[in-house]
């Protein structure tokens, strides 16, 4: 478990700095230099007074597998919502009034919300599970064009 | 292996979507790079409906709250699955306000928007209209900080 910094949320108190046993909260890009950070040691955390500094794991446990029945229901749904994303943001572009656009666009954008939403309950919560990663496999043998990103998909693989 | 790979082009942007904004919570910048550039790409293989009109949004949306949402329901009881729960208690209530606002344009048309605008809530999706940001978002109690203007 290694630090991570919300750099929006931090306000230059640098108290991190100086608790830091090891230096890792003092780099260039904002980020704590998590090769140097120590595993759960949390000085930093405790330290920072605008909570912009949090724990993260490095490996996470497998979470519980949802029952299969709900996922599948649970992508069914998904596709509705990702269905009326489509019309929305069809009719956006074609919408005659600019009341009409922006009722459009709304829509495009609250089913885009609700699929998303879906798609966490269908498993797809934490970025290191095996749904994931089984997806992410999965889209490497799908016929797609040469514009898609395989050399994305790889390197995901590879991260998390 | 995973089969919703098989899914449309705009479910499999929202599933890359997702990620790339869990990865952005973990603050692991170039994953959620990574799967944006996914869901983008996703995004370009949307194949747009030629003569879509708003009748279509509120076919599909009573269909959910008919079908869709009862049986889900029952079954996320069965398996104490909250988490899924949660997201189909919020879900409905989205929907079925989807519903009312298509019927307030069917009768008001344009004059709906004349004084007010459009912030949907950034956590479930809840649209709202109004001259100013909601406190707070009636469905799920997202702060006004959690909600994006339509423009």
């Amino acid at each position: 478990m290694h630090a991570a910094r919300n750099i929006s949320l931090c306000t230059k108190d640098c108290l991190c700095l100086f608790v830091c046993p090891t230096g890792a909260t003092d780099t260039e890009t904002g980020q704590i230099d998590f090769d140097r950070c120590l595993d759960g040691c949390r000085l930093c955390v405790d330290a920072c007074p605008s909570h912009a500094l949090y724990l993260v794991m490095d490996n996470y446990p497998e979470p519980k597998r949802k029952s299969a029945q709900i996922a599948k229901a649970l992508q069914v749904l998904m596709e509705s919502k990702s269905a009326q994303e489509t019309v929305a943001s069809s009719l956006a572009l074609e919408a005659g009034t600019d009341a009409r656009k922006l009722l459009a666009k709304a829509f495009a954008y609250s089913n885009r919300i609700l699929s998303e939403d879906c798609g966490r309950e269908a498993g797809f919560m934490l970025p290191q599970s095996a749904v994931v990663r089984d997806f992410l496999v999965g889209l490497l043998d799908q016929p797609f064009d040469e514009a898609f990103p395989a050399d994305a998909v790889r390197e995901l693989l590879e991260l998390i | 292996m995973s089969d919703a790979v098989d899914m449309a082009p705009a479910a499999l942007s929202a599933v890359c979507s997702n990620l790339s904004k869990a990865c952005a919570k973990q603050l692991r910048k170039r994953e959620a790079d990574l799967f944006k550039s996914l869901s983008d790409y996703f995004n370009s293989k949307v194949i747009r409906v030629a003569d879509a009109d708003l009748n279509q949004l509120e076919e599909i949306a009573k269909q959910e709250l008919a079908k869709n949402y009862p049986s889900l329901m029952v079954i996320a009881e069965e398996a104490v699955d909250r988490g899924t729960q949660r997201a189909l208690t919020w879900g409905k209530k989205v929907t079925s306000i989807h519903t009312s606002l298509l019927a307030r344009y069917q009768k008001q048309k344009d004059a709906l928007l004349e004084n007010n605008n459009l912030y949907v809530c950034e956590a479930c999706g809840f649209i709202a209209v109004a001259a100013a940001v909601p406190d707070l978002c009636p469905i799920c109690k997202a702060p006004a900080a959690r909600f994006t203007k339509i423009s």
